[in-house]
């Protein structure tokens, strides 16, 4: 999916490695009410290029800051537990982007340390597309309407 | 010397002297007192050895009164290979050459009996030094020789123990039957030999023996375990306690030694102790191994999941997107590409749910049974919940893991509400009861059952009776409920009859 650049649509990073099931994902979410844009990196260390606004994720207009972030744990270069902990780590807002694993694992090991990294979320990949569109749409529903979203961007702050 | 025969009957009396110690000086007093002791034979001899006077301990021991020997020659109380020997005449020699003899040796009694005396000869001599006789003192030790011969012959037979004895600088100077036994010298061969010889070569130089000696002496006591040697170079390995022997004085005399081969408690334990490395080691390799299989599911589970959720998912797309311009038959040859990819999902779900049964540590703890039925319901689909019925007292519990316990009757009930005639709506009743020491859960079903000679079949990974088409599973469901219940230490069997329907019972520890 091409960036939107007008920003009309809440942005939503995927971390995602397996196209296919990028592409599933997309389908999933096309098949739910209420629209995002959701811009996908292959890979821990694009995450980490993109939320630094590194090249060639240097153009905030076609690269903007997130609301939230997607992530897989199986990712080539840097692994999603990786990423997270890259993340809570930083000094400046972006440690307080919403991460939400998804992911085929249920193992319990993985789910203590998301959770011990810092993840505010933790979602298995269903079996079938019916129920991935079904999960999807809760989530849009919660956590892109309820939800209350902290600010992530701008200069460090001492606390963080 | 007085007659024996001028001894008071009423005790020694005398009351001429005018101060008790002027009497008790007094010759006549002394003379008295030998004549009244009576645990020791107190006599003189003559310079030839004829028998001068006698006292009251000589007539209780030899028998003879002192009118009967008194003037007899002292040769009397030989034993007659002493009197061959001319032992009488040399004991008056070496007593009148050096002053003093002293011996120990049978003796006989006036009624030919013998006892074991230790005598004292001491010559006499007047002022000029010329020899005016003998004293002679004797004892009876019998009971005391007695006593040691019982003492060394226990000694000497035992056979388990090697006991013997060191003189202060560790010279041997007894043996037993065990020493003779576990060192294979005999008490000629090794008896004033010095006992290092039974140390190895790197301990003797060491200066083991005297360490060991030197321990014993400064606290009373050396107890060890080593290497010893035997005559043939063999070597064993030896328990080893040594205790110091002290005179009446406290000067050491010697040592007592007690060793025991122990060779055999000593291969004992290195052959346990092999065999706990052994199995360390197999735990060990184990646990790799278990290590290794954990990362094998996982990654099955992450990687073969993920394409068969695109086959599902794609196979949906295009029905859902691009089924209306399909053709019917396209339509059909797409649902069974969802249908085989749902079923193979749930084949590796199953299978990994299998293994991890198998590897994973499961700690039983009190579970209500009540509570497992309603989280195994709660994992039913939404259609499928209302066609259990579950009859279980709500205080009843078993000793069992709970999430195992929720998975093993959740594949039961799956199981019962499979196997339904077409057209019949299927229904489980699921019941628990207890018993001495167990519970027992009882899940029937009034489906089609099994015949007899497939009953125990069931139970195994991949077993099935019917067709895919026909019912559609795994074939682990069951398998899963064995492996589960065992594990659990539990027991699980089914009664059944082909029409009628099945009852699947599983027997858990109470709790």
């Amino acid at each position: 999916m091409t960036p939107d650049t007008q920003f009309t649509k809440p942005v939503v990073l995927l971390v995602e490695d397996d196209s296919f099931d990028f592409q599933l994902i997309q389908a999933a979410l096309g098949r739910t009410p209420g629209e995002i844009n959701l811009i996908r990196v292959e890979d821990g260390d694009k995450a980490v290029d993109y939320l630094t606004g590194t090249a060639p994720y240097d153009d905030r207009k076609k690269y903007p800051i997130p609301i939230t972030m997607i992530l897989d744990i199986k990712l080539p270069r840097r692994s999603g537990l990786e990423v997270l902990q890259w993340l809570r780590s930083q000094t400046t807002p972006i440690c307080r982007l919403p991460a939400v694993m998804l992911t085929s694992s249920n193992h319990q090991v993985d789910i203590n340390r998301a959770f011990e990294r810092g993840a505010n979320a933790y979602l298995m990949k269903p079996e079938s597309v019916r129920e991935l569109a079904t999960l999807l749409g809760e989530f849009k529903t919660f956590w892109l309407k309820r939800m209350e979203f902290p600010e992530v961007d701008g200069k460090p702050k001492n606390w963080c | 010397m007085v007659p024996a025969n001028a001894r008071s009957k009423e005790g020694i009396s005398v009351k001429n002297s005018s101060t008790e110690l002027d009497l008790l000086q007094s010759e006549g007093v002394f003379r008295l007192m030998v004549e009244r002791i009576r645990d020791y034979a107190i006599f003189m001899l003559s310079p030839e050895g004829i028998i001068a006077s006698w006292n009251e301990g000589a007539e209780r021991l030899k028998l003879y009164k002192g009118e009967e020997i008194i003037g007899k020659h002292f040769s009397i109380f030989y034993p007659e290979a002493d009197l061959a020997s001319g032992k009488p005449a040399m004991e008056l020699r070496v007593a009148a050459e050096v002053g003093r003899f002293e011996d120990e040796g049978w003796r006989i009694r006036k009624d030919g009996t013998r006892f074991w005396a230790n005598v004292i000869i001491t010559a006499i001599r007047d002022h000029d030094g010329k020899l005016i006789g003998f004293g002679k003192v004797t004892r009876d030790m019998t009971d005391r020789r007695e006593a040691e011969r019982r003492y060394r012959l226990l000694i000497e037979g035992v056979t388990d123990y090697a006991i013997y004895s060191l003189d202060k600088n560790g010279i041997i100077s007894s043996w037993n039957s065990g020493a003779e036994r576990i060192k294979q010298y005999s008490a000629e061969e090794i008896i004033g030999k010095h006992f290092s010889q039974f140390y190895t070569r790197e301990d003797a130089e060491g200066g083991m023996p005297a360490k060991v000696l030197e321990t014993a002496r400064n606290t009373g006591h050396y107890e060890g375990e080593g290497w010893r040697v035997r005559k043939d170079g063999s070597k064993f390995w030896s328990s080893v306690v040594v205790t110091p022997l002290r005179d009446d004085a406290g000067e050491i005399i010697g040592y007592s030694k007690i060793t025991r081969d122990i060779t055999d408690r000593l291969k004992l334990l290195e052959r346990i102790q092999q065999h706990a490395d052994e199995l360390e080691h197999r735990v060990t390799e184990r646990e790799q191994a278990n290590a290794e299989l954990e990362a094998f599911s996982y990654s099955v589970s992450h990687d073969l999941r993920g394409p068969l959720r695109a086959i599902e998912g794609f196979s949906d797309i295009i029905l859902t997107d691009f089924g209306s311009q399909l053709p019917p038959p396209a339509v059909e040859l797409l649902k069974n590409i969802v249908r085989s990819s749902i079923r193979m999902n749930r084949l590796v779900q199953d299978l990994l749910d299998y293994s991890r049964l198998n590897r994973i540590e499961i700690r039983s703890s009190t579970v209500n049974i009540a509570a497992a039925m309603k989280d195994a319901c709660e994992q039913l689909q939404e259609g499928l919940r209302d066609k259990v019925t579950v009859t279980v007292p709500a205080t009843l519990n078993v000793s069992a893991h709970q999430g195992t316990l929720t998975q093993v009757l959740f594949n039961l009930i799956i199981n019962g509400l499979k196997f339904y005639p077409p057209g019949h709506p299927p229904h489980v009743e699921v019941t628990a009861h207890r018993g001495a020491k167990s519970v027992v859960i009882e899940v029937q079903d009034k489906g089609i059952g099994i015949a007899k000679q497939h009953q125990e079949r069931i139970f195994q990974v991949f077993e099935r009776l019917h067709s895919n088409d026909a019912y559609s599973g795994t074939g682990i469901g069951l398998a899963i409920v064995k492996r589960g219940i065992t594990r659990m230490g539990g027991r699980v069997w089914v009664e059944s009859e082909p029409g009628k329907g099945s009852t699947f019972f599983i027997s858990l520890p109470a709790a």
